[in-house]
């Protein structure tokens, strides 16, 4: 399905990735700080919206171009925003508890992890199996130890 | 206490819901569309949480920093890529990398932002992730099945 190429794109944009949301995370907490959690998440998600809308000629072409029927997208797919803004809510209320921000932070990544290793032995919400190798429980073994050295060395 | 364990979990979840979920409007139409639908249903979403409860918008809310606009724009940016990404190796791999990207990431911000030295057991801690990262690049994403 994919190739070497795209795979090493895809590795390489999904480090990226994090790092984008490392720059979020601290943007929409300068938000935060002035307005609270809800306003922050509101805020990020208008300017975003607009901030989309302003390249529609980037996605536009792609969108109608693309090969499957608009009836055959399913109307849950649309759904990922509101799964989004709720994470928002639950977190600033755990965040709020005894867990504080490490406990919340902590317990927020097990949830993620947990999550897509049952996406892929199950090939949850339509996208496709796969299988967990060996190499991939190790590399996952050790970013998770390396990030709770990280989080535990800066606290 | 248990409560909020389960909410902060579950929280994580929801995390990898939305990337699944966008990640298959991605599949079908692009992934920067998968994203512009992410943050205009989320925006509704808090919009009318917002009415609900009240408060939405304090006094001085606006108040802060130019660049408190443009955590939504990269916001869009981030969506867009995880859409492509997580059809591409999966969810599993897709998760790892962009904690390890996160926390380096972050290293780097907080480095930037304060100066301040990284301790000697976050450096350990750098090291492994480094090396998770090229355990995982070594080998191939499984094919789907």
């Amino acid at each position: 399905m994919s190739s070497p190429r795209i795979d090493l794109a895809a590795n390489l944009a999904a480090l990226a990735a994090g790092a984008l949301l490392s720059l979020m995370v601290h943007l929409n907490g300068e938000a935060a700080r002035q307005g609270g959690a809800l306003f922050s998440s509101w805020l990020a998600h208008g300017t975003g919206t607009v901030a989309a809308l302003l390249v529609i000629p980037l996605w536009w072409r792609a969108i109608q171009r693309s090969a499957a029927p608009r009836a055959a997208i399913p109307l849950w797919a649309y759904l990922g925003g509101f799964a989004g803004a709720v994470t928002v809510i639950m977190t600033s209320t755990a965040v709020n508890s005894a867990l504080a921000l490490s406990g919340t932070v902590a317990l927020g990544l097990a949830g993620q992890i947990v999550f897509s290793l049952a996406a892929d032995q199950w090939g949850l919400f339509g996208i496709a199996k796969r299988r967990l190798r060996l190499g991939d429980a190790i590399a996952l073994g050790l970013i998770v130890a390396g990030s709770a050295l990280v989080i535990w060395g800066s606290l | 206490m248990i409560e909020a364990v389960v909410l902060a979990f579950v929280a994580g979840g929801l995390v990898g819901v939305s990337r699944q979920l966008n990640g298959r409007l991605a599949v079908s139409t692009s992934a920067l569309f998968a994203s512009f639908c992410n943050h205009l249903v989320g925006f509704v979403l808090l919009t009318a949480i917002g009415l609900v409860i009240g408060g939405l918008v304090s006094d001085g809310a606006f108040s802060g920093p130019w660049h408190i606009y443009f955590g939504g724009p990269v916001g869009v940016v981030f969506v867009a890529l995880s859409s492509w990404i997580v059809g591409q190796i999966g969810a599993t791999r897709s998760t790892m990398l962009i904690i390890a990207g996160q926390v380096l990431g972050g290293v780097a911000l907080d480095w930037a932002l304060t100066g301040k030295a990284v301790s000697p057991t976050a450096l350990c801690g750098i090291v492994l992730i480094v090396a998770g990262v090229l355990v995982a690049q070594r080998q191939r994403a499984s094919t789907a099945n």
